[in-house]
């Protein structure tokens, strides 16, 4: 039987989130084909471990670097922050990375500012890897976040219905 | 990135069916660690070591249930199953972790072992072995909260020794705590360890009040009394006002936590030893005057876990500090929390306290605790939740007149505004404070309303620290409620000069709340009257060019400046219009030509840089160079690097302070060359101590210098 092991009586704030757990996952999949002369993947923990960065989502395409470092700067002033753009507009597309001098501070995030409110929306925190140029694009056919791209409902903060959905993709996808 | 190419078309079809499900069920995938524990079917019933874990986890929680029951059946579902090394594990460390994480829940799992011990006496052993072995470590490494929470629960437990049970080691610990205080009167770790001995002294009470004990507890006490009562050197620092009044004038009475809880002992052991708030959920086994060897069957009996108090006592990891009693409601007309004569307050403060820093890990579950704290005490230790602070008036006159929410609120701004600094970053307990609105918005925002009024009209005689605490909890916490407070309030203090503290309060709370939202926004939540506190020039996303204006010295100069800059010209290209302005400057008998210069150039980054911090950092970036290289030239035209950025964000003084905290990492400007600006240069005849930009540029530089020291330290 396996042993009896708990860390905590409650569940705790500080750890990264399904959604890291799950990319992890499908790229230890993908990953099976490959040759064993490559040195191991880290695993999830491994990656994030030293994490110094914080991918921060739902905001508002109009809130600023500066009311983001007014928020962060609770924790610590952040080392910098980027801006995650609509990759053809160039412009704010909801979401950004945070990047701090210490892990110690990403994880206070965690605990004291995710699931808090940034210009009056409820923003979402999660460790991430690191900041590598290209990442600060949207990954969504139009240019935007995924998930903007079949949203059914209107967010005026983010430009009100999913770019699919406003288009008529929709239909199909339903 | 290969993975992108190869993610996006099966993520199209198979995904994005489950991509919108998983975005809601988001929040509960996060304990997918647990799932893979979990069965995956829903069986009839689950395997009962998952039973006993939840039961023992959630134990005392819902009010519709007896928590003594709940712990006959979680003792019964222990003994049944005791040779199951799982179970035994489940109990144990569960157990121990709820005493150390979940104080409130001490009482209740000291009646599990209890009400175990009358079925299987093996059980008690193995806890009280465990336990003690935890205690001991603590010992060793000064883990001194562990320590008092361990005892508390043998205390709890006292009716099961056979021996004199918790009170040797509180003589050791008394006994150390003598030689501490004598050799410095600087220690703090001999007060510490009194104030163990003191709130273990209460539990033990609760459980057995036999002639022996109430001996040993009156001796201790005898003891204790000049410790607790004699004033350290320290009080003042911790003191959250400036203590010019007499004490009749005082906001809040001056008592540390050790005098208060010495005297309300003292007051309990005339009274026979009441503790009315304790919890007693083990009438069923525990029999008054337990000195008896009683007829079968008799609970049995154990032996005090062997535990030895090292001859020297460590500090621990973190720095001790006199404490004070802090309370916003305390000692007032009406007793909406317990009167600081009354030990309950002690009591009540000291779990919600550590429950609070123990569990900074989920403020979620913190806000619940808080909320639901009337579960743990006593029955009728409290008025109902969410009774209003008027109907108070009408409870009848036997009744507990206390509110949870008040208590709550209490315990989270002890902390909030604790001296020299909390446990935890101060944004902890503002997030401790919004999620419990959130949960119990009708209960809890009336008790913040009247703690907000209280610190307001005390603002005045405030310590400067908490005062600035106290403005950015403000703005912060109105950011999560849509900026929503009776701003007609304090209508009044407009018409103050903007040095008064009350209007410094209001201006810095609105100056963060733009820095969070944006002007127009701002003004939309205020009555019209506030209007001129927030100035258009707030609106303008980049300030004007100071050199635009040719009525402005070196106008013409400073435009060449940002012209070259802008085209990214060569050193030499600025370095003639530099020239140009130093002979300008010594044809006007300017004292230092570095200055002007240096104006020029900083305002022009400034200005390329005023669409975001990264523009702005980029643009200083390129300019580092020659930026450097002006504060050891000069230290007049460092400081006016300080100048030019603070001048030209006048509007917002948030983004200079952030600007100067970059310029710090980069040295191009020093610490020292911060604090004379601030406090030299710009005193201003005092003025500027009345701008929360001019403390936020100490603090931040004082809190940068202080963490480099520590690291440098580590």
């Amino acid at each position: 039987m396996v042993p009896f092991h708990i860390r905590n009586t409650v569940d705790r704030l500080d750890r990264p989130s399904s959604y890291a757990a799950s990319k992890y996952k499908k790229r230890k999949r993908d990953d099976g084909e490959t040759d064993a002369n490559r040195a191991p993947s880290p695993t999830l923990s491994e990656k994030l471990s030293d994490a110094t960065t914080l991918y921060v989502g739902n905001l508002s395409f109009y809130t600023t670097e500066e009311q983001i470092y007014t928020l962060f700067s609770l924790i610590s002033p952040p080392r910098r922050v980027v801006m995650g753009l609509d990759r053809y507009q160039k412009t704010p597309c909801g979401f950004c990375f945070v990047e701090f001098y210490t892990h110690d501070d990403a994880l206070q995030c965690l605990k004291y500012i995710g699931g808090t409110k940034l210009d009056e929306r409820i923003i979402r925190t999660d460790l991430d890897e690191g900041f590598i140029e290209g990442r600060q694009y949207g990954r969504g056919k139009s240019g935007g976040q995924v998930r903007d791209e079949y949203r059914d409902e209107f967010d005026p903060g983010r430009g009100g219905y999913g770019k699919a959905v406003k288009e008529g993709y929709g239909e199909e996808y339903r | 990135m290969a993975d992108v190419d190869r993610y996006e078309p099966r993520g199209d079809r198979g995904h994005r069916g489950g991509y919108g499900g998983k975005k809601r069920r988001l929040r509960e995938d996060d304990d997918s660690y647990d799932r893979r524990d979990r069965p995956q079917r829903r069986r009839y019933e689950e395997p009962t070591g998952t039973r006993l874990r939840k039961q023992l986890l959630a134990i005392a929680e819902s009010p519709l249930r007896n928590a003594e029951d709940e712990a006959l059946n979680i003792a019964k579902i222990t003994a049944e199953n005791w040779d199951d090394q799982y179970i035994k594990d489940t109990f144990c460390e569960i157990s121990i972790l709820l005493v150390l994480e979940q104080p409130f829940k001490i009482p209740f799992v000291a009646a599990c072992v209890l009400h175990a011990n009358t079925q299987n006496s093996e059980i008690t052993t193995e806890i009280l072995a465990r336990a003690g072995a935890k205690a001991q470590g603590f010992l060793e490494t000064g883990g001194w909260k562990e320590v008092k929470l361990l005892l508390r629960f043998f205390a709890c437990l006292h009716s099961l020794f056979e021996d004199a049970g918790v009170f040797p080691i509180l003589d050791e610990l008394f006994n150390r705590a003598v030689d501490l205080q004598t050799a410095s009167s600087e220690d703090t770790l001999g007060l510490e360890l009194v104030k163990i001995i003191l709130f273990t002294i209460p539990y033990i009470m609760a459980t057995s009040t036999s002639e022996s004990e109430q001996q040993k507890a009156a001796q201790l006490l005898n003891k204790t009394d000049i410790v607790a009562s004699t004033p350290h050197m320290l009080d003042a620092l911790v003191d959250p006002y400036i203590n010019n009044e007499e004490e009749e004038n005082r906001p809040m009475g001056f008592q540390t936590i050790l005098t208060l809880l010495q005297k309300q002992l003292q007051t309990e052991a005339a009274n026979e030893w009441k503790l009315a708030c304790i919890p007693r959920p083990y009438s069923a086994v525990v029999t008054s005057g337990s000195d008896e060897n009683g007829d079968a069957p008799t609970p049995a009996k154990h032996p005090f876990p062997s535990i030895t108090v090292p001859t020297t006592v460590k500090l621990g990891p973190k720095a001790l500090f006199p404490e004070i009693y802090f309370s916003l409601y305390a000692d007032q007309d009406i007793e909406s929390v317990p009167p600081t004569s009354n030990i309950a307050a002690s009591l009540i403060r000291d779990t919600l306290v550590d429950t609070m820093n123990h569990l900074d890990f989920n403020r979620n579950a913190v806000a619940k605790f808080l909320i639901e704290m009337d579960c743990y005490w006593a029955p009728d230790t409290f008025v109902k939740r969410a009774t209003p602070f008027d109907k108070l008036r009408a409870v009848p006159e036997n009744k507990s007149t206390w509110k949870p929410e008040d208590l709550a609120v209490d315990a989270v701004f002890s902390q909030l505004l604790q001296l020299p600094t909390p446990e935890h970053k101060l944004v902890y307990y503002h997030s401790v404070i919004t999620e419990s609105c959130k949960i119990a918005p009708a209960a809890i925002a009336p008790s913040l309303g009247r703690a907000i009024r209280f610190l307001f009209r005390n603002v005045d005689a405030m310590d400067m620290e908490l005062f600035y605490r106290f403005m950015e909890w403000f703005a912060h916490h109105l950011s999560n409620f849509e900026f929503r407070w009776k701003w007609t309030e304090w209508l009044d203090e407009l018409d103050q000069s903007d040095l008064n503290p009350k209007k410094a309060f209001i201006i810095g709370a609105l100056d963060i709340e733009i820095r969070l939202s944006f002007a127009k926004r701002i003004r939309e939540t205020l009555p019209v009257q506030y209007a001129p506190l927030i100035p258009e020039g707030r609106d303008k996303d980049t300030p004007d060019f100071k050199y635009a204006d040719d009525s402005t010295p070196y106008a013409e100069e400073g435009r060449e400046i940002l012209a070259l800059l802008k085209k990214k010209a060569s050193e030499d290209e600025i370095q003639t219009v530099m020239d140009k302005i130093s002979a300008k400057a010594a044809e006007h008998n300017v004292q230092d030509v570095l200055v002007p210069c240096t104006d020029a150039y900083m305002t022009s980054v400034c200005y390329i840089g005023a669409k975001s911090i990264s523009h702005v950092l980029s643009c200083i970036d390129r300019c580092k160079e020659r930026l450097l290289a002006i504060g050891p030239q000069s230290e007049p035209a460092r400081r006016q690097i300080i100048s030019s950025v603070v001048d030209y964000w006048r509007d917002q003084p948030g983004v200079a302070v952030n600007i100067v905290d970059k310029l710090l990492n980069y040295t191009i400007i020093t610490p020292v060359s911060v604090i004379e600006w601030a406090l030299t240069d710009r005193l201003d005849r005092g003025r500027a101590l009345a701008r929360s930009q001019t403390y936020e540029l100490v603090a931040t530089t004082m809190a940068k210098v202080m963490n480099r020291v520590r690291q440098i330290v580590d």
